[in-house]
């Protein structure tokens, strides 16, 4: 009689243990720093979805798909994000505008930052990925090699509202109500 | 072979032009947007350059990242330039965004698609309020935001609930006269703002803004406020109606004052002497009267003689008896005070008292008035004080009113110092031949304690007074000091003097026989009887002289004067 209440204690810990992770992950990175990205990116959304010719194809709407990711493959999916758009989108983009290119150094910087807190954040807990979490970001990237690769580029900074928004409702901190 | 391939392509080109004559006859449109709010999706296009009645647009719809445009036929209107797909993007708040494009179409005409330059998504929704409700409360003004509530907003997307958190407003006050606008943001749907009364009039109006979005936001419809000073307020109201009453009741009292004050005043209906209490205050001047009303013993009176009924007695104002005609002229009226029936007797019947409550309208005198009605009226005769004669030296504290007829000589006294006044006149007379004794003033009968255990003393100190006047007076003054102390003590008894001059000492013996003739009745205390003619007030006979000679006399007339009514004296009874 004892191991079942035993085994139950365990689950109920390990239960308890992954919601704090998950909490505590979506404290890492707050609202704030996101929405300075959103209001960079506002500035030249216009401009880059303007040239976007192939409105056909979506590179990140898969991540309509990960609506349903568990709460553990957040971090994993967010930290692999995060990782594409610095070493891919950011250096794969050519923009003569001046005041796009700006624009677009800002939200790379930004991103940065919040990428040095999602690692510190990672240090204190696990953030392990999971099949699902590493399929959904190789989708991702097929998705970006199909094309060219400044159409590519130019698509997926296009996708960052997509990529924000869904930062910000699995990061959201929760409401002081 | 070259000569197949050159018809070929030459058909290929033909075909080719002709798809594009069919797509680009009609031009394009030059721009397609969506112009929304919260769940109003309009998307708008802009008109070809040339357009015929029969031009029309299609509208086609998408999702962001499908590939499969959906055709909206509601859109299908002649010369139309916006359509709204509002039921057609419920999701947009919880999806990607969505494509829409749009061609021209006019006999079979069809234009190039336009497609929007941008994702539709929930960035590109303007944030509006549905209203704002504003009050005004003393010198605040409490404001409630009403988020927009579409009817086709689908259940768990309204507002609050699209945008969770960071909601603010931005609320603009804007004053009229100055143009000068204030904008304050406030985080809740329910704010107020502090506005001072001299503000006048302003406007407000409200915008809302989510801190974490960078949506295009529209300012609400202004709304304008005019403060005053509020002057009817409820404290202020509350004051004027409290000082209305007070005002109020001060005029109701001043008028009843007025209304009281001119009412002519009545005389007390009794005046009842009683035994003075302790605590009343005595008189000083004669703290040992007796101020009770005797009831004259009617059978002892005599029939006052027409002299002494028509003698005046008028009422005063002191407080002692005041003999009037009317009283006199009565059988009721005619009253004696004998000295012992006197002690033994109350107060006035009420017949007494009502006579001399009507004869005594204007006196105010506390006690019995008896009194000429002439008297009762103002058409009564001026009193005035004799000459040489003021109330001033005497201690007494009841006025002295002596009525000064004309022709008559006029009463001369010497010295009033004394507490009392002896002026014992009887009723004037209207016929000069008849002798008419009148007396000036009151007399007042009250200082007789002292003389109590010694009349003659008394006689002596009431002659002293009488220097001048008639030995046949002091003859009557002598017999009523003689007389047994009556019991009463009830004021003054006011008389009218007619002038009487002191007859001289010579004459003295016949006016004594004079006296004896006359004196058939009981002699009013005045002693009206007397005959003026003779009366002579010297001032300087010696009393004791009379009071010597005048003892003989009376004597004889010891039963007569025993009958005499003690009308013109009252004595008081210490």
């Amino acid at each position: 009689m004892k191991t079942p209440c035993i085994s139950h204690w365990l689950l109920g810990m390990a239960l308890i243990l992954c919601s704090v992770h998950t909490r505590s992950l979506r404290r890492c990175l707050s609202s704030v720093d996101v929405h300075h990205i959103e209001q960079s990116f506002w500035g030249i959304r216009r401009a880059l979805q303007t040239k976007d010719t192939f409105k056909n194809i979506t590179i990140l709407s898969s991540l309509k798909n990960l609506d349903s990711i568990k709460p553990v493959d957040v971090c994993c999916v967010t930290r692999h994000l995060l990782t594409f758009y610095r070493d891919r989108v950011f250096k794969d983009h050519q923009e003569t505008s001046h005041k796009v290119m700006r624009e677009i150094s800002k939200i790379a910087n930004l991103f940065l930052q919040m990428q040095n807190t999602l690692e510190q954040c990672q240090e204190k807990l696990q953030c392990g990925c999971s099949q699902e979490a590493t399929n959904a970001t190789r989708i991702v990237q097929d998705n970006y090699n199909q094309l060219e690769v400044s159409s590519a580029a130019l698509k997926s900074l296009g996708e960052l509202d997509i990529f924000l928004a869904w930062i910000g409702k699995n990061h959201r901190e929760t409401s002081a109500a | 072979m070259l000569s197949r391939l050159l018809l070929l392509l030459t058909a290929l080109a033909s075909l080719s032009q002709g798809s594009r004559a069919h797509g680009t006859e009609l031009p394009s449109p030059f721009s397609v947007w969506f112009e929304a709010r919260f769940f109003e999706h309009i998307l708008r296009w802009t008109h070809i350059p040339v357009q015929s009645e029969s031009t029309y647009y299609e509208v086609a719809l998408k999702k962001y990242g499908n590939t499969t445009w959906k055709d909206i036929h509601s859109c299908r209107k002649v010369q139309a330039s916006s359509c709204d797909l509002t039921k057609f993007t419920l999701d947009l708040y919880r999806s990607r965004g969505y494509l829409a494009r749009v061609r021209a179409v006019d006999n079979n005409k069809y234009s190039n698609w336009t497609v929007t330059e941008t994702r539709f998504t929930v960035d590109e929704v303007i944030l509006t309020v549905g209203s704002v409700t504003l009050e005004v409360t003393h010198d605040r003004v409490f404001g409630t935001i009403h988020p927009p509530r579409p009817q086709i907003v689908p259940a768990g997307d309204e507002y609050e609930q699209i945008f969770e958190n960071f909601r603010k407003y931005m609320v603009s006050i804007r004053k009229i006269q100055e143009e000068k606008n204030t904008t304050m943001t406030v985080e809740q749907e329910n704010f107020s703002l502090k506005v001072p009364r001299e503000m006048g009039e302003f406007c407000i109006k409200v915008k809302p803004l989510v801190e974490t979005r960078s949506n295009r936001a529209e300012w609400s419809e202004e709304q304008c406020l005019h403060l005053t000073e509020q002057y009817f307020t409820l404290t202020n109201l509350s004051i004027l109606f409290t000082s209305i009453l007070i005002l109020c009741g001060a005029l109701v009292c001043l008028a009843l004052q007025h209304y009281i004050r001119r009412r002519p005043r009545k005389l007390p209906a009794v005046l009842v002497f009683e035994k003075p209490h302790d605590f009343l205050p005595v008189n000083p001047v004669c703290p040992e009267t007796l101020n009770t009303v005797h009831i004259l013993d009617l059978e002892a009176f005599r029939k006052v003689s027409p002299e002494l009924r028509d003698s005046v007695l008028h009422g005063s104002t002191d407080s002692g008896f005041g003999s009037g005609k009317p009283s006199l002229q009565t059988e009721e009226s005619q009253f004696l005070l004998p000295g012992s029936h006197l002690q033994a007797q109350g107060t006035l019947g009420k017949e007494e008292l009502l006579e001399l409550r009507d004869s005594c309208g204007d006196n105010t005198d506390s006690g019995i008035c008896l009194q000429e009605p002439s008297l009762h009226s103002s058409m009564g005769p001026a009193w005035k004080q004799p000459f040489g004669f003021t109330s001033q030296g005497q201690e007494d504290n009841d006025i002295n009113l002596i009525q000064s007829s004309p022709g008559q000589p006029k009463n001369t006294q010497s010295d009033s110092a004394l507490d009392h006044v002896h002026i014992l006149e009887p009723g004037v007379s209207e016929e000069k031949d008849q002798v008419t004794v009148t007396s000036q003033g009151y007399q007042k009968q009250t200082q007789w304690k002292e003389g109590a255990a010694d009349p003659a003393g008394h006689v002596d100190k009431e002659l002293s007074l009488t220097d001048d006047f008639d030995p046949k007076l002091r003859v009557c003054l002598q017999a009523e000091l003689t007389w047994p102390p009556p019991a009463l003590a009830k004021g003054y008894l006011k008389q009218e003097s007619q002038g009487v001059t002191p007859a001289p000492a010579g004459t003295q013996s016949k006016q004594w026989s004079q006296l004896t003739e006359e004196w058939s009745l009981l002699g009013v205390v005045s002693c009206d009887d007397l005959s003026t003619e003779g009366w002579n007030f010297a001032p300087k006979l010696a009393p004791l002289d009379y009071g010597a000679a005048p003892g003989g006399l009376l004597d004889s007339f010891d039963s007569n004067l025993a009958t005499l009514p003690l009308i013109s004296s009252l004595q008081v009874e210490e």
